[in-house]
């Protein structure tokens, strides 16, 4: 088992003050909250440091992870020493927490409640499973025809000896066609178990998109950067493009812009009001390298009387 | 550390019909429906229904009350500070989104012009 330096999980002294403490785990739970930060790893690092306040946000704790040392370093092989931790006493009952082996070693798995005004103060007649929340990142393709993927979950789970331990729990799930990004889809029964006769929780995956090569999406519609040359885009004309069903012919008009978005009804995510396909028109022109475009682009030089820099007052 | 598999599993799109009471909603999230009242005043949640005793709760309600939930517990925010940061996500989802389209056409654009600023 590995040392786990909590101080510099959280960035402050050792003799940081409670107050320093909880001002350092504050910001850093601000920042790397799964919900507030996308980042892969956010969940991962908001673990460590709500296990680092956990030890340190309480005297009791503190003085008796100080107990074990100054000397270790992070990553360092450990072993509690024996009987290291008589004397301590600290409240909050065993079970719960999902924190390190370090941890536990520690303080039991002990965790002390920090539930905010939200908690319900009674929970005895609750019968029902508690839910799950989760987030599950899947291809655009998926929400686009639906699509069968499996998941890991850790949940913290009970033995029979009434041991709380972490579990990985596999679930192959059948995502629906249609789904958004932030949109949360629901799994009946595979929330916490409910007690007696009483039903499980739910589960509930929140949406999210890995970026696609070719699709960019907001809310229901999709973008693409359509490639037109310069006489396309000031003529006009029928050009091929992809779309998620199919390639289309699509019509651009003349006098386009750069940027131009140009929109294709009901080719975007698939729903009972689908979502828009747009076409980002992205002009290109070929480069003057050859005698010949070298000349065309001279007599367009020559001919057409065009100052793009009319509205720069110079 | 056990692992368990089991076979595949429909999953629902959540449903935007109000379905739940109060009462049923706060049994369901395990939280208080005082503090639930408070969410819907701050229109973290959307109740439909004119009087208390009438709200009616989606799904929905019961995702947005459980991230609610968690910035309570995690972060101490109250239901102001709450419905702000669900605010302030929801605009910088929808900005990021925007960039993300506008940064397609600014890479086509990079062939030619972007790092390259020549001094002159």
């Amino acid at each position: 088992m590995e040392f786990k330096d909590y101080y510099k999980t959280l960035g402050v002294e050792r003799d940081a003050t409670q107050d320093d403490i909880k001002k350092a785990y504050r910001q850093l739970a601000r920042k790397f909250h799964p919900d507030i930060n996308k980042e892969a790893d956010a969940e991962a690092k908001f673990k460590e440091i709500g296990e680092a306040y956990e030890a340190l946000g309480t005297a009791e704790k503190r003085a008796a992870y100080d107990q074990l040392g100054k000397d270790w370093k992070a990553g360092q092989e450990f072993k509690p020493p024996p009987n290291w931790d008589a004397g301590f006493e600290y409240s909050g009952a065993p079970g719960g927490g999902d924190f390190s082996d370090f941890f536990s070693s520690i303080f039991g798995g002990a965790r002390g409640e920090r539930a905010g005004r939200s908690g319900r103060a009674h929970t005895a007649f609750h019968m029902r499973g508690e839910d799950h929340h989760a987030a599950i990142v899947i291809d655009l393709r998926d929400a686009l025809d639906g699509a069968t993927r499996t998941i890991t979950l850790r949940i913290p789970d009970m033995d029979e000896g009434g041991h709380v331990l972490v579990r990985d729990k596999n679930l192959t799930v059948q995502i629906p066609k249609g789904v958004t990004e932030g949109q949360s889809i629901r799994l009946k029964g595979q929330g916490s178990p409910g007690m007696g006769e009483a039903p499980a929780g739910d589960l509930y995956l929140e949406i999210r998109f890995k970026p696609d090569p070719l699709y960019r999406v907001v809310g229901k519609d999709l973008y693409l950067d359509l490639p037109v040359t310069l006489w396309e885009a000031a003529l006009g004309a029928s050009v091929k493009m992809p779309t998620p069903s199919g390639a289309i012919m699509l019509k651009v008009p003349a006098g386009s812009a750069y940027g131009r978005e140009l929109r294709i009804r009901g080719r975007g995510i698939p729903a009972a009001e689908p979502g828009d396909l747009y076409a980002v028109l992205k002009i290109v022109w070929p480069p003057a390298t050859d005698e010949k475009a070298r000349k065309i682009y001279e007599e367009m030089a020559k001919e057409l009387a065009f100052d793009p820099r009319a509205g720069l007052g110079v | 550390m056990t692992d368990t598999t089991i076979g595949a599993i429909p999953a629902e799109p959540i449903g935007t019909d109000p379905v739940y009471s109060l009462e049923e909603l706060s049994i369901v999230c395990n939280v208080e429906t005082a503090w639930v009242v408070e969410l819907v005043e701050q229109g973290i949640i959307e109740a439909r229904g004119t009087t208390v005793s009438e709200w009616r709760f989606s799904s929905v309600s019961i995702v947005r009350l459980a991230k609610a939930k968690r910035f309570d517990r995690d972060l101490g925010l109250n239901p102001a500070g709450i419905a702000l940061v669900f605010d302030l996500l929801g605009e910088i989802d929808r900005l990021k989104a925007r960039l993300n389209v506008l940064k397609g056409a600014r890479t086509s654009l990079a062939d030619r012009s972007s790092d390259d600023r020549d001094q002159v």
